[in-house]
Formats: structure tokens, C-alpha cells, sequence
């Protein structure tokens, strides 16, 4: 070989290593583009508002599966397991049959991770709201939706996951987080649970706003709502009487709108709900109104117990069922149905209303008794809803009874009323009617709670096998 | 030329033997003709036709022919680089052809290894090729099925029958928890990351598959899994053009049979059954009055009516007499073909000058389905270009263009238009189209029958209770689902030879591919009817480019030779998406444009990139003792700067004892001992910035940009690495009639990407980390060889199996439950942990489950007891795996005059399966109107029956939940391939102008034996079913022509 061949080669060979193998900084060339930093963030209230806004889309955003997308399945979940409504079998079966509370299953998986997912974003944004620049106003304006939020999903699997409050408040109960953590925490007691959950909602309702960008944000309305609720649980009778009022303020009745299919946010009974929109849908997971509408292709689930709906006068706007599949036999259980909730992608999603205020204010002066002013709000009510109605003259227990019957002919399918209310009061669930699956069950049964998910007792040191001993 | 460069002594061997041949006198007896060819029967120039015994010879010519005049009564000696010597004794004719089969003499044979090659008999580590030869006899339409049952050690999985579907492959076990487990795909020496079906099987010559550390260690960053070369055909030097046509058209059917499923008939009197049964056992009504109200409550449930009679069946569960069925929809002939197409054909010019050689190859194959409408059609081309321009230099170039479109509606899964779930949901009483409560179609306007979605008022015929709003038929006739792949590649060399010793080589390899996925849903009917229909596409561009650079040296020194190789690689991916969703059409639109409102769009942008250093020495001595070392540094742009590189070797030996005086024996003609071990490592499957804590966007709530923050990472995580060590040992026997390979390996994964579980209470279930270990070990082995070598008779035959482990050998926690899996240490990834089926109480005829018994204080007694509460069953540990213990092959391969036969079987055993499509069809009738298996005939219908399949009951219960009542032992053998061939006499053929004619008739999967029913034995790793489609059978008859 020439020798000028070796060296033009040998020239070459070392260019060539030269221009490919000295640039190691190609490596930091790819950047993330779908994503920001925190810095982005929390430099501005818009950025602050961005991830409040994200985190109110995790209501609704599909979490895992149909049966548990979001907080829409968490209520619906609740639901199926009363009385009044019978779900047939599809996604819920093992809800409306009180099966679905063993460690390691979807309910007990979902309610536990989706609710401490939200509480573990609550707390992110808290920490970083307090360590950014913004102004003072800011700052509580922002950290009182999330402290609201850590509260209200607090509540909600303190509800689940152990005894009803007033049945024990020494029982473990969840593990406290007020900020971002990797390591798992031991139970606290019910008592304790209750506690940061007032004391966040007593908080954010201190600093909190009137105004809100939509009504998918907290105001200071929404956290007396969730107060209210919380205190009907604990029953701080003059708390929840107070909070529900001051709930209402804003809000009217609108009886006309009832049949309306109960899609949309800016109905005037609406407190707070969960927009949806053609392109940002949870699509054929959003319960309700997916299992209950039968009028458009989805699941076609949910029937009515025929003696609930036997409940409702003729003249009740809210008496909307329908032997819509023309059946014989009134023991089948698919018999009727209701028209309650219109189906769409973008039918908004309820999750709390104007009358549920009332109700709590007339229970909570009804257990005070302050009778006479709380049958005045049920019968404004109760005459809301059907022009015909009379006025029962209940009063004392009775009068209270009446108030839980419309609670669940108001807010049937919505945020499981019946449940809620069976547990709160320690009483039962007794299945009537033409059930598919009959059971009773007794006041603090087990069933009501869910045990303690086997991945947490897996991972988390704290808290050990022996915790679903009982459950 | 690959050949010369790694042994230049073969080289100058034959270019001797070749000059002797032509200085061989004449001394008249006898002149044989003939004509000689490869193993395709493709003729081969050069070869050496010598008299035995004699310095007599000659070489054949360009067309492989040549002219001997020979003693009568001598024997010829044939014989041809890189392939085996051949003797025949002349006889009475005049004409002596035959063909060469690629040498199987160690010494001589040159194997892939990474970035180059290598003499076998150098081979330190674990490399398995399957050559053209055994590929041809193959009809697989994604090349990785071809390696199924050829390489021990390769657990291959083709999950379901969709045309096109890439076989899932596992090398040495599953190495990996949460990074990908596939092994590393090279194609012509670059990354591979398309779609592998897009590479035709017709223009591969050689895959080879790496195994052990020493023989992956120079991909080391990605290399840990393992890794497949695919190395595609070139034209041959000194050859004519040649024209080579190849057709072959078949068909095609399930390779299984369906589940057997219940009738029309059976189903409503089953359905009447568990009716009854809900009302005595549960309501505790009389017999009577439960016999009577399931007989009028029967159609009300069902909904549907398809007899002609109000209560069809009557109070004792029979048909009512004079009742006539008015259908009886066998679903499954509905959706699925009685038998596809499979039609495949090619046009190759191949050939080559002195110094440049040329390969061109268009392919065509159009696939159909199981399931009617569904096939893939491909289109794809391969242009490769080999010169030595210089005596100093050396360029190459290869491109491929491939388009392909498949037709692929959900077949696989739970959404209501997957199609094969479908079959074992809807009972047969469901009609496809639209009836009247009284039975009679009902027509639309233009008198047209119209698909019956379930979903309409009316007290019968209407409202079906299973998959209302969709109708399987109707979803195949009225959606669109379609994919179309754009795969473009060129890949480019330049070689210098700088000296006799030392080579410098620069290549890049350029590949990209667009995959274009559009969906449409109807309009009027099925899940987008209430928006108007929905069209969405999908476009991702993937786009990745490889620069390498190796100085290779080769030298001796006497019976010393070195080897030594300097690599640097540079690599960078790029992934673009592009999805926009639009609903609101009129009839018949069925793109963007006609959309009235955009539902979503979305894009992003994903990129990569890879530097790696890389080295290796090889030192032999005498051809007897071998050392290799391999070193490479990767730095990974997935990871934190700082911990960015990694390191990674591998060293290995052999030494060929049969070298030695001392080895004496009349039969082992070659032994090789060989170890090696090595260390490397794994970063892909774990998304592209997995260490980066950040807010995603997208979360968007109405008009308000919304953000959410990514669960926690770990901005330290780093390689996953695997220590891997290979012990073995290659026999030949016989005068290398008879070839054997045993090794034993070993795996140990650790710092394994992991998903470390954290308490789920902190809000995040998981981080992504580098914890946990794994171990695979096993031990594989092949034998095979020439068991006869005649004039007109050559047969050739190999088994091979091994004998794979998987173990956790570390966790951070004691144990995790894993769907159907526990994970411990000690345990396997794939060891089923389900509460276990005790049988039917023959009392009840309910379910039972066992449980621990409790003492006292609630601890277990070790003690196991019956339930009939699912709720309260414990689930256990059965020594029941996914993976199989066994796995393996059988092939052979016999030439008998003009004919030829070839055949494969792959076989796995001691996997376990759960089917839960079996358990589906096995329900207690609870819920209305679904579909039913044969084998519920054998339920409990009065107390005392002895059965294990429970009583039929609507009202709630678990007996077909989850449990060891449906897990099967998922035992099978397939013969993956049989071919037999003929070859047309050329005499005859040259007539025609055609140098050459084989005919054949091709079979695939045309047998299998499996220990399970109704379902394809080949699921998922994790033993899973999920309604997949079946696995084809087809028959083809080919023709092969070479002008």
C-alpha cells in the first residue's frame, strides 16, 4: 500500500473521531416538552391557578378503570349500596352487592390512592404557595381551595375507612399528611382525623374568597358546604346549622330546572360541580348519569326500587320514572328507571346543591329543636319541588325522619345520601322491593367500611397486618 | 469479503487449491459433467472438483459448471469455501450435478458477533444463528416467529392471531421487572426501533441471536436482555445477474378450536335453570311456583324471544312442544373467516462483478385475519450495493422502503367491540339484525335489514342485556380501524484498509418510520352515535440515526493472533406524536374536515441519544486457546448527568482440548470448553427523562390551563445491570457428523428499574428506582447434525430445549401482591398466589374455596377448611407457574433426489395458564342473557350430584370468580413448519429459459397438540388470556424460479 494512502487514511480516521466523539454535550440536548418546572409554577397566580385547575380535573379524569375514575365514582359507589336504586350487573356489581371491601380489590385501591393522591397535591401546592413570592392575598386565596380540598378528600376517606365518627372517635382511623411525604405514616384516631379536617376547613373559610374562577373552584360557600357535611357527621348540630346557611348564600331553588337532565354547572341550585366539555369528558365512565340514562346508548344500569319510587306524588317535579322497557312484572328489578341525569360527554357532574343546604339547616334545627323553623324550611321545600304538597305538622323525631326521607327523594343518585346518612346515624341498610341482591345491613355492620389496602400495609412500616383484623 | 478479513488463511487455502486444480494434467478415461450449487440451488463459481486421491482438478465456472475427465471407478472430491466437502464415486453417468450445504467445520464457519464477525470456533460466549436455509423453510410474516423453537433459551410468545403481530421474545429469562424486558434489535448493524414486522423474511440471510455477557457486552448499554441481528441478503461476487421469483398463495384457519359453546336452546332452558333455582334456593319458593315463575319470568329476563311461542320453555325446563326457533346467531361464523388468504410473492436481482456486488428485492404479502375484515398488506424493498473501490477501500450501502396497512378492529381485550370477546358474550338468541316482538326483520326505508345494537324500546326483541349499543357485525361493517406503517431505512459504510493489519470502518445507519392510525366510529351506531360519530388519528414519526466508528486490528505472530477492535457509537432517537379526535359527521364522512367539533389534539416531542466507547481484545494461540475482553462505557441522555455513564465488560475464554496429543477419541473429533462472564445493563422501557421532577400539562379544566405535578422521582436512577456468567461446552462427533452445545448460564439482575412500591398514603403507589434483584438461570442445549450424506440423499435434523429459572432474589418490602402474582424473594415473578377451588358442596351445589382455619386469637392453625364465601378464601402459593419449565425444538431437514422436506415443532411445558375467558363462559347464568360453555351440561341440579361445576343461579354469587378452578396446566407442541419441495429437472426447465424450478407446499401451525381447550396455548408471559384472537393455520403452495 501507498504510503501516502496510510497517512491520508489515518488523517481521516482521527478527523472523524474528532468531529463525532468530542461532543458528549449532545447528551444534554434532550429536554422534556411536555412539562414545567415549579418554578413556572409557583412565580405567578396563574401558575398557581393551573395546577388548582389541574387538580380539580383529577375529580373527573379517568383514575383507573369505569368503576373508578373519580370522585363521581367514589358517590356512585356509595349509591348503589342503599336501598332506593338497583344496579344490575355491570361496573358497581360488587358495590351494590357489598362486596367490594377486601384489601387487596379496586374500591378499597381506588377510594384510598385516588383520595391520598389528591390530599398529596393539596399539600405540594400548599408548600409551595407558602415558599413562592406571591402577595399575601394570594397566597390565601390559593391555599385555601387546597386546604379545603386536603379536608374535603380527608373527609371522605375518613367516612370509608373506619366506623362513622360518633361510634367511636378513638378507633384508628388514617394517616395525618400536611405536607409532601415519601414515608408512610401510622393511624391516627378518628378524633384526630376530625380534628384537621375542622381545623383546615375553619382555616380556609378564614382566608378563603367569595369569588372563584368557575364554579369547579372553591369559595368560601363550597367550604361551608363541606363543612356542614362534616359536622352533620360529628353532630355539631349549631356548626352544621350555621355552615349550611351560610352556604346558601348566592344560591335559589329552581324547580323548573329539575328535569333539566341535571348537566350543567350554572344551574342556580348548584354549589359546586365538575364541568365537563366535549373535548375534556370522562366520557362513557361519568357516573351517574352513564348507568342511569337509558335514553342514550351507554351502560343502562341503574333501576329504581319500586317502592322508593312509590315515595314520590304524582305531582312531584321529581318523580321521573319510567317502566321504560314496558315490563310485566313489577318484581324486576329492571322495572324502572329514572330520568334524573341526562347523559353527554359534557354533562356537568353535581356535587353539591343549594337544597342539600336547606335539608342540613332543618336537620340540624330540627335535632336543636328549633322544630317549627325546620319544618318551615322542609315544607318550602317539599312545596318547591311539588306545588301540591301539605305540610305534615311533624315534629320532634318524626319531623327529623321526614327530613332524611327528602333528603333522599332531593339527592338520590348524587352523592349517596342514603349511605351517608345510614352510617352517620349508625343505623341500617335494609334492602326491600324488587332488589336484585336482598341483604341487611346492621347498624356499624362491617360492611360499611373498607378495609385497609394490603399494598399500604405492604409498604407502609408503620402500620402492620393486625389492622384488618377487626375489619 | 467479511469472510477474508476475519481468516485471511482460508482465503489464500483455497486460492491454492484452486491454482492446483488448474495445473492437473489429463489422463484420459472418462469426462464427467455436471453443475454445481449452494444449498438454494444457486449455482456456485470457483468450486474445486479434484479426482480423489490425485492432483487432478478443476473449478467451476460462472453457471457452476464444470468438465473432469477422471479414472472410471474414481471418486470426485467437491468442495467450496465455507462449505462442506463433498465425495461422490463416479459412476455409469456421464453427469455428476449436486449441491454444497454451508459448512458446518468449526474452524471454517463464521459467525455474527457484535460489530463484526468471528470464526466459531473463536466464539468465547453463547451465539445461536439461524441460517437462510432454515429461514426459507419458513412462512412467517413477522421475522422474530422465525427464531421460535430454533435458539435454546428463547421463550417466544405470538400473543394472538392479528396479522402482522410481533412474537414477544424473552432471552434467558425474564431480566427485568419494570424496564423493558425485550431483547436489543440490530438490523445491519444499527438499532433497530420500528416495527419489526416491516422486514419481509425473504430478504433476511442470517439471524443470529446473542446470549451471554461476552457476546452482548459491546451493546452494553442495552444489551442485558440479550440480542437479535438480523442481517439482510447481498449479492455474491463473481455471479451473473439473476432473476429470482418467489410465490406462494394459501390459506388460512384458526389453529385452535374455539371454546364449545351452548345453543339458542340450551342457553334459554340453562337460563330457566338458574332461575328456578334463585327462587327455591334463595326466595324458598315452592318448586312449583319456582318452576312456574322462571317459565314466565324467562323472556322478560332474556329480552329477547327467539321462538315463536310466549313462554317457550315450559314448567318442567323443556322446550314447548311445536315451538320453532326463529334464529340461532353462531356468532362466531359471523365475525371470523372459515379460512383467509395468505398470499406472498418477490422479485429479487442479485449478482456481482469482481468487485461489486448487488441485491435488490421487492416483496409483496397480503395476510387476512381470523376475523373478517382484518388482514395485513405490505409492500417492501431492499437495495443493497457492495464495492471495493480501491484495493485500499470499500463502500456499502443498503436501503428499504416498506409500506404496510393493517385492518385491525380491537381483538383483544374488554371493550364492548372486541371482537372475539364478543363470540363468548352474546348468546346465540341475539339476532344481527333488528326483530320484531313477533320475530320478523324490520326494515329500514330502502327495505334493508338493519344491525340490531340492543339498544331500543320495546317490551321484546329490543334491549339486550349483554354489550347493548354495539353489535360485533355492525362494528366490523361500519367502524374503520386502520393502520399504515411507513418504514424507510439507509444504512452506509466506508472501510479503509490502512494496513495489511489494520482496518478503519465508518458507517450510519438512518432509519425512520411514521405509523398513521386512524380510527372512525359511525355516526348513527355504536359508542360515538351520540356525538355524531368520531374520527381520530394518530401520527408518530420516529426517527433515529447511529454513527459508528471501529479501527479493527488483526494480526499474528506466528501461532499467536490478536485481534482488537476500537468503537465509538453515537445514537440519537427522536419520537414525534401527533393525535387529533373530531366528532360530528354526516353519513359517510369519514375524515377531520368533516368533523362539526374538534374533540382534542395533542402532540409532543421525544428525544434520545446514546454516546458509547467501546473495545475489545482478542488473543488466540494456536487455534487451541482463546481470550476475549470487551469493554464499554454508554452515557444515556435518560439520566442525571452525573450519573449519566456506565461501565460494562465482559471477559471470556475457550480451549478446544481436542487440539491436545493427549485427547484421544475415536468419536469426539472437537471439543470446546468456554466460559465467560460480564456485566451489562438496561435503560430502556422507562420513559425519556425518568429522573426529572416535574408539573405535566394537559390537565387542562375548561378555558384554565391546568398542570398536575408527576408522581416522585428519583433523580439518581440509573442502569439497571445484570451480572451474567455462561459455562459450556461444544462437541462434534463423527467427522463433525453430529454437533452438540450445552450451557449453563446464570443472570443476576440488580438494581433493577423499579417501581419500589411506596405507602400509598403519601399520595404516589410508586417511585421509579434502582432496588431489587432477580436471578435467571437455566441450561440449554442442541444437538443436531448430518445423520445421512448420500449422492442423492442428505438428511439433516436438530432438537434443542432448555430448562429456564426465574427467581426474585431481592425486594423492599417482604412481599407484593401482583394481580394474580405474589412477589417474594425467593419466588419466581410468574408464580400464580389465587384463593384455591375446593369443589361443589354435592348438598347446595354452591362454590367452595379453601381458607385458613383461625384459632382463637385469629392466627392460623396450619389447618385448611371450606368456604362458600369467596370473601373469606385465602389465596395460596401452588408451585404454578406462568413460565414454562421446558421449552425447545425439533427440526429436520431431508434432501431425497429432487425432493425436499423439511419440518419444525417448538414445544413448552410445565406453564400454567388462567383462562379467564373460560371462566366467563362457566357463569351461574347471574347475569341475563350471556353466553355459556358446553361444560356447564355437568352442573349441579339435585342434592347428591358429584360435580365441580356449581349449581346455575341468578342469584349473586362468585363461583366463577378468580380461583385454581379455572388455572390449566399449558402443556403444548406445534409444528411450527412443514415444507416438501420439488425441484424441476434442469434439463427439463432450461428449456423454458428458466435456470432453475422448485414447487412446494408450505404449511404453518399446522398442528398442534396442547394440554388446554378452546383457547391458544401462546397468551402472555404472565399467563394471562384476554381475548385474543387465534393463532393462524395455513397451507401454501410456492413456486421459486431462477432466470
Amino acid at each position: 500500500m501507498k504510503k501516502s494512502i496510510l497517512i491520508s487514511n489515518t488523517l481521516l480516521f482521527f478527523l472523524l473521531i474528532l468531529t463525532n466523539s468530542c461532543n458528549e454535550e449532545i447528551l444534554d440536548e434532550p429536554k422534556p416538552t411536555s412539562s414545567v418546572t415549579g418554578e413556572v409554577v409557583y412565580n405567578s397566580r396563574e401558575g398557581v391557578d393551573a395546577y388548582l385547575s389541574g387538580i380539580l380535573r383529577r375529580f373527573r379524569r379517568q383514575f383507573e378503570r369505569t368503576d373508578a375514575g373519580g370522585l363521581y365514582s367514589i358517590y356512585f359507589a356509595r349509591t348503589v349500596k342503599g336501598n332506593d336504586l338497583i344496579q344490575k350487573p355491570t361496573w358497581f356489581l360488587y358495590d351494590y352487592a357489598h362486596q367490594n371491601r377486601s384489601a387487596t380489590y379496586r374500591r378499597v385501591n381506588f377510594t384510598w390512592n385516588y383520595c391520598f393522591n389528591l390530599i398529596s397535591n393539596a399539600n405540594t401546592l400548599i408548600k409551595g404557595v407558602n415558599e413562592s413570592d406571591l402577595s399575601e392575598k394570594d397566597k390565601n386565596e390559593t391555599s385555601a381551595q387546597a386546604l379545603a380540598l386536603r379536608a374535603f378528600y380527608y373527609f371522605q376517606l375518613a367516612m370509608e375507612f373506619q366506623h362513622t365518627y360518633n361510634h367511636d372517635s378513638s378507633l384508628p382511623s388514617l394517616p395525618i399528611y400536611t405536607e409532601p411525604a415519601s414515608g408512610g405514616k401510622p393511624l391516627s384516631t378518628l378524633k384526630e382525623v376530625y380534628e384537621l379536617i375542622v381545623e383546615d376547613l375553619t382555616k380556609a373559610r378564614d382566608i378563603s374568597s367569595d369569588s372563584r374562577i368557575d364554579k369547579s373552584f372553591i369559595n368560601k360557600s363550597v367550604i361551608n358546604g363541606i363543612l356542614a357535611r362534616v359536622y352533620l357527621v360529628m353532630g355539631n348540630w349549631s356548626g352544621a346549622e350555621t355552615a349550611a346557611k351560610a352556604a346558601q348564600e348566592g344560591y335559589s331553588l329552581s324547580p323548573s330546572t329539575y328535569k333539566n337532565g341535571f348537566d350543567d354547572l350554572s344551574n342556580s341550585e348548584w354549589l359546586w360541580g365538575m364541568p365537563q366539555f366535549s373535548d375534556q369528558t370522562a366520557y362513557y365512565w361519568s357516573a351517574p348519569s352513564t348507568f342511569t340514562d337509558h335514553n342514550v346508548g351507554s351502560y343502562k344500569g341503574t333501576f329504581v326500587n319500586s317502592e322508593f319510587v312509590k315515595m314520590f306524588s304524582k305531582t312531584d317535579v321529581r318523580n321521573q320514572f319510567k317502566n321504560i322497557y314496558g315490563l310485566k312484572d313489577e318484581d324486576d328489578y329492571r322495572y324502572y328507571v329514572t330520568d334524573k341525569f341526562k347523559f353527554k360527554f359534557d354533562s356537568d357532574i353535581v356535587i353539591m346543591r343549594l337544597p342539600e343546604m336547606l335539608l342540613i339547616e332543618a336537620e340540624a334545627k330540627a335535632r336543636q329543636g328549633k322544630d317549627v323553623e325546620s319544618a318551615k324550611i322542609l315544607f318550602d321545600l317539599q312545596k318547591n319541588r311539588d306545588p301540591e304538597a301539605k305540610a305534615s305538622g311533624n315534629s320532634g323525631n318524626q319531623l327529623i325522619e321526614e327530613i332524611l326521607v327528602e333528603r333522599r327523594k332531593e339527592l338520590y343518585a348524587e352523592m349517596g345520601v342514603e349511605w351517608f346518612d345510614a352510617k352517620r346515624l349508625q343505623r341500617g341498610i335494609k334492602r326491600t322491593g324488587n332488589h336484585r341482591v336482598m341483604l341487611e345491613l346492621t347498624p356499624n355492620d362491617k360492611r360499611f367500611i373498607l378495609k385497609i389496602p394490603q399494598k399500604e400495609i405492604d409498604a407502609n412500616k408503620n402500620i402492620d397486618e393486625s389492622v384488618n383484623a377487626n375489619r | 469479503m467479511d469472510k477474508i478479513k476475519a481468516n485471511p488463511r482460508s482465503y489464500y487455502l483455497s486460492l491454492i487449491l484452486m491454482t492446483m486444480g488448474m495445473m492437473v494434467g489429463f489422463s484420459q478415461q472418462k469426462t464427467v459433467t455436471g453443475n454445481i450449487t449452494d444449498e438454494n440451488g444457486l449455482p456456485l463459481p470457483g468450486a474445486t472438483v479434484v479426482e480423489q486421491g490425485t492432483d487432478n482438478g478443476t473449478t467451476t465456472d460462472f453457471d457452476g459448471n464444470y468438465t473432469i475427465t477422471v479414472k472410471e471407478n474414481a471418486k470426485l472430491e467437491i468442495s467450496f469455501v465455507g462449505y462442506s466437502k463433498k465425495e461422490i464415486q463416479v459412476g455409469n453417468d456421464d453427469v455428476i450435478s449436486t449441491s454444497l450445504s454451508p459448512d458446518s467445520n468449526l474452524e471454517e464457519v463464521i459467525v455474527t458477533t457484535a460489530y463484526g464477525t468471528q470464526r466459531k470456533i473463536s466464539v468465547v460466549g453463547a451465539i445461536t444463528s439461524i441460517s437462510n436455509e432454515i429461514l426459507e423453510n419458513q412462512q412467517s410474516t413477522s421475522i422474530g416467529s422465525s427464531i421460535q423453537g430454533s435458539v435454546p433459551g428463547v421463550n417466544i410468545l405470538t400473543s394472538g392471531g392479528v396479522p402482522g403481530t410481533n412474537p414477544q421474545l424473552w432471552i434467558r429469562g425474564v431480566g427485568s421487572i419494570n424496564a423493558d424486558p425485550n431483547p436489543l434489535y440490530i438490523v445491519d448493524g444499527s438499532p433497530f426501533n420500528g416495527n419489526t414486522n416491516v422486514i419481509s423474511q425473504e430478504q433476511v440471510s442470517k439471524i443470529s441471536v446473542l446470549k451471554d455477557a461476552s457476546a452482548t457486552a459491546l451493546y452494553g448499554a442495552r444489551g442485558a436482555n440479550g440480542v437479535v441481528i438480523i442481517e439482510t441478503k447481498k449479492g455474491k461476487l463473481n455471479t451473473e445477474a439473476k432473476i429470482i421469483v418467489t410465490s406462494k398463495t394459501g390459506i388460512s384457519d384458526n389453529a385452535i378450536q374455539t371454546h364449545r359453546l351452548l345453543s339458542g336452546e340450551q342457553n334459554l332452558k340453562m337460563t330457566w335453570e338458574a332461575m328456578k333455582n334463585k327462587f327455591v334456593y334463595t326466595d324458598e319458593q315452592s318448586p312449583e311456583t319456582a318452576a312456574q315463575n322462571a317459565t314466565n319470568g324467562l323472556i322478560s329476563r332474556l329480552a329477547y324471544n327467539p321462538y315463536d311461542k310466549e313462554n317457550p320453555i315450559d314448567t318442567n325446563g323443556n322446550l314447548v312442544a311445536g315451538a320453532k326457533q326463529l334464529w340461532d346467531t353462531n356468532w362466531e361464523d359471523v365475525i371470523t373467516r372459515k379460512s383467509g388468504i395468505r398470499s406472498e410473492h418477490g422479485v429479487s436481482l442479485e449478482g456481482g462483478g469482481e468487485k461489486t456486488t448487488y441485491y435488490f428485492n421487492v416483496n409483496y404479502l397480503n395476510e387476512q385475519g381470523q376475523v373478517k375484515k382484518t388482514g395485513f398488506e405490505r409492500m417492501s424493498s431492499r437495495l443493497s450495493l457492495d464495492s471495493q473501490i480501491k484495493d485500499w477501500l470499500r463502500i456499502g450501502a443498503i436501503s428499504s422502503y416498506t409500506d404496510s396497512k393493517s385492518g385491525i378492529p380491537s381483538q383483544e381485550g374488554t371493550s364492548y367491540q372486541s371482537l372475539i370477546q364478543w363470540i363468548y358474550t352474546v348468546p346465540s338468541i341475539y339476532p344481527v339484525y333488528r326483530r320484531d316482538a313477533n320475530g320478523k326483520f324490520i326494515l329500514d326505508a330502502g327495505g334493508n335489514k338493519i344491525f340490531d345494537y340492543g339498544d331500543n324500546k320495546g317490551q321484546v326483541n329490543a334491549s339486550r342485556p349483554a354489550l347493548s349499543g354495539e353489535n360485533a357485525w355492525g362494528a366490523l361493517n361500519l367502524y374503520d380501524v386502520n393502520t399504515k406503517v411507513t418504514h424507510s431505512s439507509f444504512n452506509g459504510y466506508a472501510s479503509f484498509r490502512i494496513t495489511d493489519f489494520l482496518n478503519f470502518r465508518s458507517s450510519v445507519a438512518y432509519e425512520r418510520f411514521l405509523v398513521d392510525a386512524g380510527v372512525y366510529a359511525h355516526n348513527k351506531y355504536g359508542y360515538a352515535a351520540s356525538v355524531g360519530g368520531r374520527v381520530t388519528k394518530k401520527r408518530d414519526l420516529g426517527t433515529n440515526i447511529n454513527f459508528i466508528q471501529s479501527l479493527n486490528f488483526i494480526k499474528d505472530f506466528g501461532k499467536h493472533l490478536v485481534e482488537a477492535d476500537l468503537i465509538h457509537e453515537s445514537y440519537g432517537y427522536e419520537f414525534e406524536t401527533l393525535n387529533a379526535q373530531g366528532v360530528g359527521f354526516l353519513p359517510g364522512v369519514k375524515v377531520l374536515s368533516g368533523s362539526t367539533k374538534p374533540e382534542s389534539v395533542s402532540g409532543s416531542v421525544s428525544e434520545e441519544r446514546i454516546i458509547g466507547y467501546l473495545g475489545r481484545l482478542r488473543y488466540s494461540f494456536d487455534d487451541r486457546f482463546f481470550l476475549e475482553g470487551t469493554y464499554r462505557r454508554d452515557g444515556s441522555s435518560r439520566f442525571k448527568k452525573e450519573v449519566r455513564w456506565g461501565d460494562f465488560y465482559a471477559i471470556g475464554g475457550a480451549y478446544v482440548m481436542s487440539k491436545e496429543k493427549f485427547f484421544n477419541s475415536n468419536s469426539i473429533n472437537f471439543l470446546k470448553i468456554k466460559a465467560s462472564y460480564g456485566n451489562l445493563g438496561n435503560n430502556r422501557g422507562i420513559g425519556y427523562f425518568p429522573y426529572l421532577q416535574l408539573y405535566s400539562t394537559g390537565w387542562n379544566q375548561g378555558e384554565n390551563t391546568g398542570v398536575l405535578a408527576d408522581s416522585p422521582r428519583d433523580e439518581n436512577i440509573g442502569w439497571e445491570k445484570t451480572a451474567s456468567m455462561n459455562l459450556g461446552f461444544e462437541l462434534n462427533m463423527f467427522d463433525d457428523r453430529l454437533q452438540g452445545e450445552v450451557n449453563y448460564y446464570e443472570k443476576n439482575s440488580v438494581d433493577l428499574i423499579y417501581d419500589k412500591p411506596l405507602a400509598p398514603s403519601t399520595g404516589n403507589t410508586s417511585i421509579k428506582t434502582n432496588e431489587g434483584a432477580l436471578r435467571n438461570y437455566g441450561i440449554e442445549v442442541s444437538l443436531g447434525g448430518k445423520l445421512i450424506e448420500k449422492e442423492n440423499l442428505d438428511w439433516e435434523a436438530e432438537f434443542n430445549f432448555s430448562v429456564d429459572r426465574n427467581e426474585i432474589t431481592e425486594l423492599t418490602q417482604k412481599e407484593f401482591i401482583n394481580g394474580s402474582k405474589k412477589w417474594m424473594v425467593g419466588k419466581s415473578l410468574y408464580d400464580f398466589f389465587i384463593q384455591e377451588y375446593a369443589g361443589v358442596d354435592p348438598e347446595d351445589g354452591s362454590a367452595m374455596w379453601y381458607k385458613d382455619e383461625k384459632d382463637d386469637d385469629g392466627k392460623p392453625t396450619g389447618k385448611r377448611i371450606t368456604t362458600k364465601d369467596y370473601d373469606e378464601a385465602d389465596r395460596y402459593y401452588y408451585d404454578k407457574r406462568s413460565i414454562p419449565d421446558l421449552i425447545g425444538g425439533i427440526s429436520s431437514r431431508l434432501y431425497w433426489k429432487n425432493f425436499d422436506f423439511s419440518f419444525k415443532f417448538n414445544y413448552s411445558f410445565g406453564g400454567y395458564l388462567y383462562d379467564s375467558t373460560y371462566a366467563s363462559l362457566m357463569n351461574s347464568f347471574e347475569s341475563a342473557g350471556r353466553q355459556g360453555h358446553v361444560d356447564l351440561l355437568n352442573r349441579w341440579q339435585k342434592p347428591g350430584d358429584k360435580t365441580d361445576i356449581p349449581k346455575l343461579t341468578t342469584d349473586n354469587n362468585d363461583y366463577n370468580a378468580r380461583s385454581t378452578r379455572f388455572l390449566f396446566k399449558n402443556d403444548y407442541i406445534r409444528l411450527r413448519d412443514i415444507v416438501i419441495g420439488y425441484k424441476l429437472n434442469k434439463q427439463l426447465t432450461e428449456n423454458w429459459g428458466i435456470d432453475y424450478l422448485r414447487v412446494y407446499l408450505q404449511g404453518r401451525n399446522l398442528f398442534t397438540y396442547q394440554s388446554i381447550d378452546g383457547i391458544d396455548a401462546e397468551q402472555s408471559i404472565s399467563g394471562l388470556t384476554n381475548s385474543r384472537s387465534y393463532l393462524l393455520r395455513t397451507i401454501s403452495l410456492g413456486l421459486r424460479i431462477k432466470l
